[in-house]
């Protein structure tokens, strides 16, 4: 009797925990998963080489990446075509404010820890202009319109010589003096946890639903009194200052920028891979999907070096198949094995 | 747009209203007639070429994705791609020729020889188009045909994006390209130089604009066409076979595409990425002029090529791309169906 008390007990103190982590967005397994990650570079000298380090910090900012931009995508239904061109602007205006160095005009000498909250805003600023343009536009004149105004933003920065040095690119300050990879891959490991529980919450709450709302029927959003200009207005800024964040760590954490490696329409499309094969609005699919993605893609990288760009061919091909045949995308198909094991192994707590 | 179709009293109508309903034409029409006076004035006559033979280029591809934009409601984002691989067909078909020629000279295969490579360009671009549209839209059709403007666009960059970096894997980056393709001094016309490849890239531009348009407007098979962008059901009812049709037109616009990369060879060259700025203007035309507006196209792609010119006579070569593509999106702000309107099933789909 009291055995099965002090279990009765236990599942709820379990069910509690479960309910809290998912309050936030994660799942047991999800947490699990993410906790090998960020113990990985630091259990095995196997892990430990400079290369693993790269990869895992590549796929936490891809993964990163696509919880923005899936935010937008996702939810609002509005394919975000400059979301690499915000990303450079923000990376951008940190490189430029954090710039000690003679070689462009201006050289504010910030600290990089400032200054990418400054880039960070400047892209949301950015971003609020970009939803402000597209208000009155749906579907792919709104991605055209954020197409155009990325293409605008890359040809300014291509411009704007004196302050960026244009295709020559420029070198930002890093973060850190040390040469190791491995406080980098904290401090986006941790970017990338707090952009997604952020966003996750704004998800969760009421916001969650008028976007959805809005991205599925405009008209009937209005109708049932929901003011499109605001929640619009909001998820492109919010989605826009966490693309500025990462850029702003890009900045500072490779210590190069030249706007066709940063802001180039190709680079939303890697994004856009992922976060669809990951499964449109889910936000965490595109974190699932991007380490091991990553690390496929590096791996075929690092030893097909006699065919170069076997990596992206392999990116499209996935995506327009996934589009095609497998819409809902990596979270689709977890939804859909959940519910067969549900109907496998019913749940004796509900009897 | 559809104020169009209202028929209202003509006594009724007043000046000022008419003036209304068209103030984006006027307005663009006005900015045009100064820009290109403005133009002449600093560039003399061959900058007004300039403007008509890029326009002509600009229209031809245009007319291609308002074309498949029209019929298949695809907003077509890897026109660019056929234009890249238009441009590899005709430089590994007339390289050969070329190399030939110099050990052989000959004046009539010379001549003959770079109309053969544009047109091999234009079957392979078919065949591309074929693959395409059977091998990705056919079955994505078959599956579903909901949210489709947006899944069909996201596809299309897909394409984009395996071709672009496709060609970069078997071809790697280099630059192919060829110097002249007819061996000709450049003609005098009304006091500028013109080269030979420029003129006849013009000329294969416009007749194949004509030559589409006589297609369509003549013949039973353009006349289906046209239906199917007018009613799909309608025209299925009538007996139209609506794949074969959606198949031609995507294959027709894909071999638009190759031409004009073939014809252009020798001014962009090829290689992996030569589609990107083709698009770019190609979007900039069919956004001005409205999605699937076709006879808009051909009109907007002199406009584009008026701005292009402008921007680099008046501001300077590297800001070409930024200018024209801050006045259209004044444009998609102002006027979001285009200056000429649009009546295209589905533009206004979510």
């Amino acid at each position: 009797m009291s055995s099965s008390k002090t279990a009765q007990e236990k599942t709820n103190a379990w069910s509690k925990f479960v309910s809290f982590l998912s309050k936030l967005g994660f799942s047991p397994i999800g947490l699990v998963l993410l906790i090998i990650i960020a113990i990985l570079p630091i259990s095995s000298p196997y892990f430990q080489q400079e290369y693993i380090v790269r990869w895992l910090i590549m796929g936490a900012f891809m993964a990163a990446q696509s919880v923005a931009f899936d935010f937008t995508a996702g939810y609002i239904n509005i394919v975000n075509f400059g979301f690499a061109a915000l990303l450079g602007f923000g990376a951008y205006t940190s490189g430029i404010l954090s710039n000690n160095t003679p070689f462009i005009s201006v050289a504010p000498g910030l600290s990089p820890w400032i200054s990418i909250w400054l880039g960070a805003i400047m892209a949301g600023f950015v971003g609020f202009i970009l939803a402000v343009l597209t208000l009155r536009l749906r579907g792919i004149f709104a991605a055209v319109m954020a197409w155009f105004l990325g293409i605008a933003l890359m040809g300014l920065i291509n411009n704007l010589t004196s302050l960026t040095r244009g295709p020559l690119g420029m070198n930002p300050v890093k973060f850190l003096e040390t040469t190791n990879n491995l406080p980098y891959f904290y401090i986006v490991f941790a970017m990338m946890i707090g952009i997604y529980i952020i966003l996750k919450l704004v998800t969760r709450s009421h916001f969650g639903l008028a976007f959805k709302a809005i991205g599925q029927n405009l008209d009937a959003a209005r109708a049932s009194g929901i003011n499109p200009t605001r929640y619009l207005v909001f998820n492109f800024t919010l989605s826009a200052f966490f693309a500025g964040l990462l850029g702003g760590f890009y900045a500072h954490f490779y210590g190069s920028l030249t706007p066709s490696t940063l802001m180039h329409t190709s680079k939303t499309v890697e994004i856009l891979a992922i976060a669809y094969i990951g499964g449109r609005g889910s936000l965490w699919g595109g974190i699932a999907i991007a380490f091991p993605f990553v690390f496929f893609i590096e791996y075929l990288r690092s030893n097909f070096t006699d065919l170069p760009g076997l990596h992206l061919v392999i990116y499209g091909l996935l995506m327009i198949v996934v589009m095609i045949f497998y819409p809902n995308g990596f979270s689709g198909f977890v939804a859909w094995a959940k519910t067969k094991l549900d109907a496998l192994f019913p749940k004796k707590a509900a009897s | 747009m559809a104020k169009d179709s209202i028929t209202r009293p003509a006594t009724q109508e007043s000046l000022m209203t008419r003036i209304k309903d068209n103030l984006p034409i006027i307005i663009v029409s006005v900015f045009s007639i100064i820009l290109f006076a403005a133009v002449y004035i600093k560039g003399g006559t061959s900058q007004i070429f300039n403007v008509f033979i890029t326009g002509g280029m600009w229209a031809l591809l245009a007319v291609g994705l308002a074309l498949v934009f029209g019929v298949m409601n695809i907003p077509h984002f890897a026109h660019g791609e056929s234009f890249m691989v238009g441009a590899y067909v005709a430089y590994f078909t007339f390289n050969p020729i070329r190399e030939y020629l110099q050990q052989n000279p000959s004046k009539f295969i010379g001549i003959i020889a770079p109309f053969g490579a544009i047109l091999v360009a234009g079957l392979a671009g078919a065949v591309l188009g074929v693959i395409i549209e059977r091998g990705i839209f056919a079955p994505l059709r078959h599956r579903t045909k909901e949210g489709w403007v947006m899944n069909a666009f996201l596809l299309t960059v897909g394409i984009s994006f395996v071709l672009t970096n496709g060609a970069n894997l078997v071809l790697g980056p280099n630059f192919r390209g060829v110097p002249r393709y007819w061996d000709v001094d450049a003609v005098e016309i009304a006091g500028a130089y013109m080269s030979v490849d420029r003129l006849i890239a013009f000329g294969v531009s416009m007749l194949t604009i004509g030559v589409l348009w006589f297609f369509l407007r003549r013949t039973r098979i353009g006349r289906a066409i046209r239906a199917v962008s007018q009613d799909e059901t309608g025209a299925q009812l009538v007996g139209i076979n609506l794949n074969f049709i959606q198949t031609l037109t995507f294959s027709l616009a894909t071999a638009m595409a190759a031409i004009s990369g073939a014809s252009l060879l020798f001014l962009f060259q090829a290689y992996p990425t030569v589609g990107a700025t083709p698009l770019y203007y190609a979007w900039y035309v069919v956004m001005m002029a409205g999605l699937g507006n076709v006879a808009g196209a051909i009109i907007g792609g002199f406009i584009v090529a008026l701005l292009q010119t402008s921007t680099q006579l008046f501001v300077a070569v590297s800001w070409t791309t930024v200018i024209p593509t801050a006045v259209m999106i004044l444009v998609l702000l102002l006027a979001p169906s285009g200056i000429f309107g649009s009546d295209v099933k589905g533009v206004q789909e979510q």
